[in-house]
């Protein structure tokens, strides 16, 4: 058990976002691996073992304690699995969690909303804009390069329309052999991944699987780290890459025009993309080759993270609140690549736009 | 009980199984304010104090024992509350760390020369109560030769101030008495928390000063050699900036390096008199960095198979133990597979200084220690093999120094705090001073 490697040094409290939001050290890696070390002292206080299955779900799995420690605590998938044992063993204490896996299990999408809606949101609002995205739809029997997953997120909220219309355009532009999987998407299976219900998640993959392998995509393309994680390390697609929107476009130019900036930038990475998949070069070469200037902020979460909306939003609130407060972003426009970061963004009214949006506009009238 | 009293608990020493029925009140105050009401309360309910920072100490003082008690963290009380540039000194509330302080006065060129491995997570308070220091304790001293004054809350609620010269507060008959017995600072440093709850400390700072530094890797082909060079370093009194040693560490944590070894850092003119001492290959400053990322990371690191425990921090070899380091290590070496244990790494700071319970300067080397923890072995058998260390110890001539703080063993210290406790009370962090040390000690390990 990797927690009992935990000595306890202390770390990671600086850097967990729940910890910061909090004070208190029960929020804290090093306090829930301690409790998992004297759980033969607690276990019978079933008041205590209870307060621990919650606090299990205040994270939002952004990786960052795993990152700090130096004790090769393995901490995420600590986490992962207290999680699934969790509601394995109390199901009870999270029937809160049981519609997201109605939905997930009937229509496959986090929403609830009809599975063949899935492409009937965003069409109807692009398709003047983009003659010719119909088409773009997966159907059996059509085959591409390019296969686009756009995940839940984007393909039923609003407020990601103008991440979906500059990447459309972009790809349009840049004549893109490709096809998004629309209607035959299923969610990738994170949030169940999130829940440590590998086996509802691993059908939700199966579906998946076999539409990228039935369209002979070569590459499979998300503009969410969250489905990336899970088309990348889960889906066990063969001779098929899954990378990100900002790796895709990036090795495509070796240089742009310049983005006409007219205002102040500054860049949250999202946890998902550079801690967990690794992918922090990109990004930032995508934003550079733009000559766009921009303010790294700190490398920590925005709280969306590990179903922590679904746990305790007001937790969630409070740390991207304390970012917003102490990082002094107010009078910027926060650059990102992760739908669900854009939420969070979105949610205490910040301006932000995806490097997409950027890269569109770039392409579009940027100057040379 | 709540999950946030048994959470209270998480330490960094192998004292760890609490009895977490006996924690009564879990408090992270932000105020002096809410200190004082956190105090009230367990003192009209008859309860001890435990103050506690960032659980890294070693020596299991931040735990409480096992008393009926109220836990104060000191985790929400961390702000910069004054910086004088000119006279050098920065306020504090008790929490902050030596990194965030650093990180603030950077920008301005200044400094806080604390360096403790630990300075990520350990507070300035904790640090004081423990008078921890770091690999330049050599030239900047310890903490307390970093603190100016602090304020503290005792266990009635009346405030005191306590720096070099001795105690104020407006309670002159209070002031008196602790004067007339000698109370300074140099009695809270090292005081694990069983006098009061330190509130502010008022800490030295200085301007960074740019100086042409060179690097350097000795390795030794045994200790003796070693403890030989650092004792003529400090005879010498050649003023090194930064001097970590590496004994022994385990193949599966010391990277390529072949201990013994010793990594400096001093001003380029010393490099002729540190030439005459050692034998060193100059090290960039990439290849410095490395090094000192590895030897921070070593207190952490664990076996591929089995997990390393603190059994005893920390050792100060000076004098004959210093000459003959090969020998006394070996002796110590013997005892803990005696007794069972398995040597994981010995590592740490030298030159260094520390003070003993006389508040008198001692120079050697602090060398800090870690075992493979054994299975099967019963948590009492592991403090016995602590108690047995103590005695090898005062055999060796070895300040034994469970991370350089000791106050149960060193007598003339555990005096100074009885005196000074019988004048402002007895109810901080009691189980540490009373003869039952031990055996609660024991059994939470
Ligand atoms: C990986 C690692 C490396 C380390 N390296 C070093 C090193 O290089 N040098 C070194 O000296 N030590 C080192 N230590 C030991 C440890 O970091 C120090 O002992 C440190 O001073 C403890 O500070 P803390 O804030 O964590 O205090 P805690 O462990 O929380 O408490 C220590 C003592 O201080 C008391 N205390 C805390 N706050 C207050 C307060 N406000 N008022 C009164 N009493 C208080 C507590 O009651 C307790 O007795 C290391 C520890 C670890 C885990
Ligand atoms: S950094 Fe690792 S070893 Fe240290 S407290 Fe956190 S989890 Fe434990
Ligand atoms: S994953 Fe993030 S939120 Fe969760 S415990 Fe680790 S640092 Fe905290």
């Amino acid at each position: 058990m990797s927690y009992d490697k935990c000595v306890r040094c202390g770390s990671c409290l600086q850097f967990c976002p729940m910890f910061d939001a909090t004070g208190e050290e029960q929020f804290s890696p090093r306090g829930k691996a301690y409790l998992l070390q004297v759980m033969d002292q607690i276990e019978d206080d079933e008041e205590l073992a209870k307060e621990f299955r919650r606090l299990l779900f205040e994270c939002s799995l952004c990786g960052r304690c795993e990152e700090t420690c130096s004790s090769g605590v393995d901490l995420l998938r600590v986490w992962h699995e207290q999680r699934a044992k969790a509601i394995e063993t109390h199901p009870e204490e999270f029937a809160y969690l049981e519609p997201l896996k109605d939905a997930l299990a009937n229509v496959k999408n986090i929403y609830g909303l009809a599975a063949e809606d899935r492409a009937i949101y965003w069409l109807d609002e692009l398709e003047d804009e983009i003659p010719g995205l119909a088409d773009r739809v997966y159907e059996k029997g059509k085959t591409t390069e390019n296969i686009i997953f756009l995940g839940c997120l984007m393909s039923f909220r609003g407020s990601q329309i103008p991440v979906l219309r500059s990447l459309f355009q972009t790809l349009e532009k840049l004549e893109i052999d490709y096809l998004v999987m629309g209607a035959e998407e299923n969610c990738c299976g994170h949030p169940l991944y999130l829940m440590g219900n590998e086996k509802g998640a691993q059908e939700l993959r199966e579906h998946n699987k076999k539409v990228i392998t039935a369209a002979e995509a070569k590459r499979v393309i998300s503009c969410c780290p969250g489905c990336l994680i899970q088309l990348r390390e889960h889906h066990n697609l063969e001779g098929v890459e899954a990378l990100h929107h900002t790796q895709f476009f990036d090795r495509l130019f070796e240089k742009t025009k310049k983005y006409d900036q007219k205002e102040k930038f500054s860049y949250h990475d999202p946890c998902e993309l550079h801690r967990i998949l690794e992918i922090k070069t990109e990004p930032r070469s995508l934003i550079r080759k733009m000559g766009i200037e921009f303010k790294e902020m700190d490398l920590s979460c925005c709280g969306g993270g590990g179903l922590l909306r679904m746990t305790d939003p007001n937790l969630s609130d409070k740390i991207i609140q304390l970012r917003v407060a102490r990082e002094g972003v107010k009078d910027t426009t926060v650059i990102t690549a992760c739908p669900s970061c854009r939420e969070q963004l979105l949610g205490q009214d910040l301006k932000t736009k995806d490097i997409v949006e950027l890269l569109s506009e770039t392409l579009d009238g940027g100057a040379d | 009980m709540k999950i946030r009293d048994v959470v209270i608990g998480a330490n960094a020493s192998m004292y760890y199984k609490l009895n977490f029925k006996n924690i009564k009140g879990v408090y992270y105050p932000k105020t002096e304010q809410d200190v004082l009401a956190a105090i009230a309360h367990a003192k009209q309910n008859g309860f001890t104090v435990t103050p506690k920072g960032g659980g890294s100490g070693l020596s299991g003082a931040c735990t409480g024992g096992n008393d009926q008690r109220v836990m104060i963290s000191t985790l929400q009380m961390k702000e910069i509350l004054t910086v004088s540039k000119d006279q050098g000194y920065i306020d504090v509330q008790p929490g902050i760390t030596p990194d965030k302080i650093n990180e603030f006065i950077a920008p301005m060129g200044l400094k806080f020369f604390v360096a403790p491995s630990s300075r990520d997570v350990a507070t300035v308070a904790g640090i004081l109560s423990t008078d921890g220091g770091g690999n330049d304790t050599w030239i900047n001293g310890t903490m307390r030769d970093n603190t100016i004054r602090v304020k503290m809350v005792l266990y009635d609620g009346r405030l005191l101030t306590v720096d070099s010269k001795g105690v104020r507060r407006n309670d002159l008959e209070l002031e008196e008495q602790l004067n007339k017995i000698g109370m300074t600072i140099h009695d809270v440093a090292s005081s694990h928390g069983t006098l009061g709850f330190i509130t502010e400390l008022r800490l030295l700072i200085r301007p960074t000063v740019k100086e042409a530094l060179m690097g350097g890797l000795a390795e030794f082909p045994e200790c003796n050699v070693l403890g030989q060079a650092l004792h003529e370093m400090i005879r010498k009194n050649i003023k090194i900036n930064y001097g970590e040693v590496i004994t022994e560490a385990h193949v599966d944590v010391r990277e390529d390096l072949r201990p013994p070894l010793h990594v400096v850092e001093f001003p380029v003119e010393l490099e002729s008199e540190m030439r005459e001492i050692i034998d060193f290959r100059r090290l960039d400053s990439k290849e410095l960095a490395r090094m000192k990322d590895v030897r921070v990371k070593l207190p952490k690191r664990n076996p591929k198979v089995g997990i390393q425990v603190a059994l005893f921090e920390g050792y100060g070899f000076y004098d004959e133990s210093l000459i003959k380091l090969q020998d006394s290590i070996d002796s110590v070496n013997t005892l803990l597979i005696e007794h069972g244990m398995t040597p994981f790494a010995k590592y740490g700071h030298g030159p260094s200084k520390w003070y003993t319970g006389d508040n008198s300067a001692t120079y050697g080397l602090i060398l800090h220690s870690r075992e493979i923890k054994p299975e099967g072995k019963r948590g009492q058998e592991m403090f016995d093999t602590v108690l047995a260390i103590v005695e090898k110890c005062n055999e060796l001539k070895v300040t034994p120094k469970p991370e350089h703080k000791w106050p149960f063993s060193d007598e003339v210290k555990r005096k100074k705090l009885e005196e000074i406790r019988t004048v402002i009370g007895r109810s901080f962090n009691p189980f540490l001073l009373s003869p039952e040390c031990n055996d609660i000690l024991g059994s939470m390990v």
